[in-house]
């Protein structure tokens, strides 16, 4: 008879905790908008906390890696000077007449425009921890609201897109990368500006989605942002297509695409302190929605 | 209650150390810490409740510390709880071998729970498994440290309870490999 009792009351245990777990992610599921929130305090706590406790737990990982590193690179530290050197000339070389050619054209003066237009201030941040699941490709940073990250903004590396900002607490944010499965981007071929989707396959590699009629997509073009998702600003690099499938007689082709950024290596990221009209929409209509609700 | 608050303590520091264990691993080649604690706890920690509390509260900690909607983590966890308790009645887990592949099985099962939560809860998303490398490695490495991990919980279990509590502790260690 206690036999009897004790699974009962494990079984009641268990089924009331699954309960607990099942209401969180129902209520979870409907605070959230769009992907992307402000974390309430409680749970921003334990975020704040885990930046210095994974910062102290990487310093010994961090010495070891880097004196490896320092090692590894004066082993043909001379040898590698002397092809930079020649690079760097080489690479002056051509940009002086690249100048020269958009001084000619008038191009120069548009682009100066053009980046004037875009200047969005920037916000270094350091990455301290990545997801816990191997299934899911986000990113722990070291800034939070506290130095004006916003959930809904877009977060850049010196070498390309690297994802969105999901969740803020005080002193630290999370960032869904673009590898993640949830991830989504409007990207253009730089070449040919055929327009497709940029989506994240959870591995390394991301998948380029694009109508196959009239659609010039080739092994190779450069694929960068179009902006017209109004989450990303338009002109930011995303990557490279490494292999397209034949269309055959398919409406929707997945190219294959490489992205800029290298997230194996990724150690520090700029957090681009605006959102996109899409997500200030959204946020907008939330505060104007609360502000309503709180109102007597 | 003081081995509980102790344990989901603890539970949220593997959570944090795994995030930047995995920074420098390979994808999938980092051992799901947080699972093998609520392993070794559904092994050797005889309170179901405090059991299950635990796995509950550690699921929360790694859900703030992932991608995952706020849940998605503690209800695995909590099923990951039930299952080690269900499964140590029936057969041994005790032995290195076994468990290891007991964990690397659960560690699938896992994958394929978050993927059916997400596919549920997330509007859009479609139902896909892990790249299949990433999800071997991710079992064969979550496997290989079983032993290791729920050896430590069991440790810990009865380190934290009171002395007449940890005498009458099931003694818990798991055997080297038999040839």
């Amino acid at each position: 008879m206690g036999e009897f009792q004790n699974r009962i009351r494990v079984s009641v245990i268990v089924a009331a905790l699954v309960a607990v777990a099942l209401v969180t992610l129902v209520a979870d599921r409907r605070s959230l908008r769009h992907g992307v929130r402000d974390l309430p305090g409680w749970a921003g706590g334990l975020l704040d906390l885990a930046v210095p406790v994974q910062k102290m737990v990487a310093v010994p990982v961090d010495v070891l890696r880097d004196g490896w590193r320092h090692y590894l690179s004066l082993v043909d530290v001379h040898e590698e000077n002397e092809v930079l050197r020649h690079e760097l000339q080489d690479l002056r070389d051509d940009n002086l007449q690249l100048r020269e050619a958009l001084v000619a054209s008038g191009r120069l003066e548009r682009i100066a425009k053009m980046r004037e237009s875009y200047e969005i201030p920037m916000l270094s941040a350091e990455l301290v921890g990545v997801d816990v699941s191997p299934w899911f490709r986000s990113m722990l940073l070291d800034k939070g609201r506290r130095h004006g990250v916003r959930s809904g903004m877009p977060v850049i590396s010196e070498r390309g897109l690297a994802g969105l900002v999901t969740a803020t607490a005080e002193a630290a944010s999370r960032s869904m990368l673009l590898l993640d499965r949830q991830s989504a981007v409007d990207g253009t071929v730089q070449r040919s500006r055929a327009r497709g989707l940029v989506r994240g396959l959870g591995g390394d590699l991301l998948e380029f989605a694009f109508v196959a009629r009239g659609s010039d997509v080739r092994q190779g073009d450069v694929v960068i942002s179009s902006g017209l998702d109004g989450v990303y600003p338009k002109g930011l690099l995303i990557g490279q297509i490494r292999e397209v499938p034949a269309a055959e007689s398919r409406l929707l082709v997945r190219a294959v695409l490489e992205p800029a950024v290298d997230f194996g290596r990724l150690e520090q990221v700029f957090v681009m302190l605006h959102r996109g009209p899409a997500m200030d929409l959204i946020f907008q209509h939330e505060g104007a929605s609360q502000a309503a609700g709180e109102a007597p | 209650m003081r081995r509980v608050v102790a344990l989901a303590a603890f539970a949220a520091l593997l959570a944090m150390v795994q995030g930047v264990a995995a920074a420098y691993l390979p994808l999938g080649w980092c051992p799901d810490l947080g699972l093998l604690l609520v392993v070794g706890m559904g092994l050797c920690w005889r309170s179901t409740a405090g059991g299950v509390l635990v796995a509950l509260l550690g699921g929360y900690a790694a859900d703030l510390l992932s991608g995952t909607l706020l849940g998605q983590h503690a209800l695995v966890r909590v099923v990951a709880y039930a299952l080690a308790r269900l499964f140590s009645a029936q057969i041994d887990l005790r032995s290195a071998l076994p468990q290891m592949i007991w964990v690397a099985l659960l560690a699938v099962t896992v994958a394929a729970l978050l993927a059916s939560t997400t596919t549920f809860f997330v509007p859009g998303a479609g139902f896909a498994l892990p790249p299949l490398r990433a999800l071997a490695v991710h079992a064969l490495a979550t496997g290989l440290a079983a032993p290791l991990v729920t050896g430590l919980t069991a440790r810990l279990v009865t380190l934290l309870g009171s002395e007449e509590e940890a005498r009458r502790q099931l003694h818990f260690e798991p055997r080297s490999f038999r040839t």
